[in-house]
């Protein structure tokens, strides 16, 4: 695209460095992203993402800095312990995304909590 | 009544864009002037007709009577999918049409070829609009008034990020129209990129001025302390900001020497290309995200648009490619030439970057198990791409153009070169330890002076600057852009390397040190409000008094709503959030300490205004110079 050859080498050695730039990055933190049923089967040391929907067994404590629940989708459910500030949006009923690691005891422990934002509503959406 | 009123315009609408779009091709097929002049008026009568259909929505809107601020109730035009679409044609319609207006000087062919394209895009967002998504879909019963606009979107914010965002993303259509129209017409000189400059540059500060409104609202609404967590949304938005930017940077090689003409046409293309690529991703639900949006019939007729424009961008540009090069003697690698060349393959690298993370979800659960990546990823990966940008805008525009630098650049660099290592000594003294911090802003600084070198050397001395700075405008605007830039970055750089974050629970009486920054927690409070109750926690920090607040809205279920406390000096932002109270009167905080965070937003307007005074009034003297060596933009 760019004329002349003369330009080629730069835009050649700078395509290289992009490709390795995003080889290496993806390499190091790309995370699966699984639904709650796959995460059992998954063996992966690495953080994983996880969305399910949040139950009934929401457990508040330090202040509400703390939780403690139940994510499930269709096929499965897990247990998962988070601390730090709840999305606003957070109760039972709505999907989040966890961002951690499945521990030994068998319950995932989150990093990051993420609430999926009401950019858009639909009317079932408060009824559910 | 209003609803049949509305369908029935819209309706109108495509049938007068189809027939403009026919009409234009066929048009400058034939070099048919008369019907040239057709076409462009069949183009501005289906804008009429659609202004018509918005103003019928916005009539619907107001004249019901909800319980929200009429502001809020307004904003409902764009708040929903199809409303946004007719929002978005809307704002194509009208800004085409003032494209229009003064096309007759490119010649027959260009401007009848410009209208085409343009009603064909518009024809299709009103295909979607007839028999997708209509606004005017009548329900077939009545249904009770909605909750209400949920809580986190009842904010100043939502009456201007999305509209102006909206507004940008549709304005990257008419550089787009006028280059394919250039390729089809064979008019491959520069009279496309003069005429579409300003459209161009007004897609650019529209879309600077979106992505830093929705910086600020995320920050100021949500909470986390940030402003930019790299979602998909957020990088479908930024993607054609940084190939427009590339643009802006090499249509200025093409105007000056004639050169990388197959390269514009390409970013423009590009460009477009990824805005109807953002729609896609947005609004089809394919890849996820911290946003929902409605997973809506749209999103396969936007992918078969994309799908179409890329095969007809591509066989044009092929088609073309034999009167693509240019005559002009090759430049030399490091000279203003070459600068502008780095830069445009870096930021294109930005885009390939930001693209992957944002495509790797869908290719990896294509071929498997899905994958997404984080933060960190983008940082590593656009991080250093965004520091050779940042030397660039240091070194670049103090190059020659076309020969290799001389010693008089090589002079005029010792001055950003001092400054950078004036600030790289005085940060590892303050006790910097952090590399890219002792890479980024020094590299700032040296932006800076170069800005300022220009000004001087370009005024040749600081007695006849101001009337310069009126006469070469355009030039001192863009140095202005720059200089707002390196505020933003210094603003994001500083945040983003020395933000402290603490979580505490105090007793009333209590303090907290942060950065420095001591709060006494005085009490908390329950305030009855008309539609939710407020839990108040309030800080003392010096004098003043923070109340960070956790909103409550009974009739949404009981949704709640963090109110984040902010107190904003020009050093740093104290940012509180509360988090809960328990039965013994503790209330938890989050705190963060972020610097310099207002620069962020004073960068964004100094990039507006700079743009703006850089272009207003007479055109350009280059631009001038452009007319002259085109002959066909004399007629």
């Amino acid at each position: 695209m760019i004329p002349g050859l003369r330009w080629a080498l730069p835009a050649l050695v700078v395509a290289a460095c992009v490709g390795y730039l995003i080889y290496s990055a993806s390499g190091g933190s790309a995370e699966y992203y699984l639904t709650v049923g796959e995460l059992r089967s998954h063996a992966s040391g690495g953080d994983v993402r996880v969305a399910g929907v949040v139950q009934d067994d929401v457990l508040k404590s330090a202040g509400g800095l703390r939780v403690t629940f139940t994510e499930k989708d269709a096929t499965a459910s897990v247990p998962v312990d988070y601390s730090g500030p709840l999305p606003d949006i957070f109760k039972p009923g709505i999907t989040v995304v966890a961002e951690g690691r499945l521990g030994k005891d068998g319950v995932f422990h989150a990093r990051t909590l993420l609430a999926k934002c009401p950019s858009r509503f639909s009317t079932t959406a408060y009824t559910q | 009544m209003l609803g049949y009123l509305g369908a029935g315009t819209l309706l109108a609408a495509l049938v007068m864009g189809g027939f403009s779009a026919v009409l234009s091709f066929w048009a400058g097929w034939t070099q048919n002037a008369v019907m040239v002049q057709v076409g462009r008026r069949a183009f501005y009568t289906a804008t009429a007709m659609i202004v018509v259909a918005g103003a019928v929505l916005e009539w619907a809107l107001l004249s019901h009577d909800f319980s929200v601020p009429t502001a809020l109730v307004a904003a409902g035009f764009y708040g929903g999918q199809e409303g946004s679409l007719l929002y978005w044609v809307m704002v194509l319609g009208i800004l085409g049409s003032v494209s229009l207006v003064a096309s007759a000087s490119l010649g027959v062919r260009l401007a009848a070829y410009a209208a085409g394209v343009m009603a064909a895009i518009v024809s299709f967002f009103l295909v979607v609009l007839v028999l997708v998504a209509s606004p005017f879909d009548l329900l077939s019963v009545t249904p009770p008034d909605g909750l209400g606009l949920n809580p986190i979107l009842r904010d100043g914010g939502m009456l201007i990020h999305p509209p102006v965002v909206l507004a940008g993303f549709a304005s990257f259509a008419i550089p787009f129209s006028f280059a394919a129209a250039a390729l089809l017409a064979g008019r491959t000189d520069e009279a496309w990129i003069a005429h579409t400059r300003r459209f161009a540059l007004m897609a650019w500060s529209l879309q600077t001025a979106g992505l830093v409104l929705g910086m600020w609202w995320a920050y100021h609404v949500l909470g986390w302390g940030g402003y930019w967590g790299w979602d998909p949304v957020e990088n479908v938005a930024f993607m054609p900001w940084l190939a427009t930017t590339a643009y802006l940077h090499s249509s200025q090689v093409q105007e000056k020497r004639g050169r990388f003409r197959a390269w514009n046409f390409g970013l423009v293309i590009l460009a477009f290309l990824l805005v109807i690529f953002g729609t896609f991703i947005v609004r089809s639900g394919v890849v996820p995200s911290v946003h929902t949006f409605a997973i809506s019939e749209i999103g396969p007729w936007f992918l078969a648009f994309l799908f179409i424009c890329i095969v007809f961008s591509t066989i044009l540009l092929a088609a073309r490619s034999q009167s693509l090069g240019s005559g002009a003697e090759p430049a030399a690698l490091v000279s203003r030439e070459g600068a502008f060349v780095l830069q445009n393959l870096l930021l294109i690298g930005v885009v390939a970057v930001v693209l992957w993370g944002t495509v790797l979800p869908l290719v990896s659960g294509m071929l498997g198990q899905q994958r997404v990546v984080g933060v960190s990823y983008y940082e590593r990966a656009a991080g250093p791409l965004f520091l050779l940008l940042l030397l660039l805008m240091a070194a670049g525009p103090l190059l020659p153009w076309r020969r290799a630098a001389g010693r008089a650049s090589v002079r005029a660099l010792t001055w950003p070169a001092g400054v950078a290592a004036i600030v790289l000594i005085a940060l590892a003294v303050a006790g910097v330890r952090s590399i890219p911090a002792l890479v980024a802003l020094p590299l700032v600084a040296a932006v800076v002076a170069t800005c300022f070198t220009q000004y001087a050397r370009l005024g040749r001395g600081w007695s006849r600057l101001p009337g310069m700075m009126i006469r070469r405008r355009r030039r001192y605007g863009a140095y202005l852009a720059h200089l707002g830039l390196a505020v933003l970055v210094t603003g994001i750089a500083a945040s983003h390397f020395w933000q402290q974050e603490k979580d505490v629970t105090l007793a009333p009486g209590q303090q907290v040190t942060v950065a420095g920054y001591t709060l006494t927690y005085a009490g908390s409070d329950v305030r009855q409000l008309a539609d939710h109750t407020e839990l108040v926690g309030s800080m003392k920090l010096g004098t003043s008094t923070l109340e960070p607040a956790r909103a409550t809205y009974a009739g949404l279920g009981g949704q709640s709503l963090t109110h984040v406390a902010i107190s904003t000096t020009p050093l740093a932002d104290v940012y509180v959030v509360l988090t809960g109270v328990d039965e013994a009167g503790s209330a938890s905080f989050r705190i963060f300490v972020s610097p310099l965070v207002i620069w962020i937003w004073a960068g964004g307007a100094i990039i507006i205004v700079g743009v703006v005074l850089g272009n207003v009034g007479e055109r350009a003297a280059e631009l001038e110079a452009v007319r002259r060596r085109v002959p066909a933009l004399a007629r």
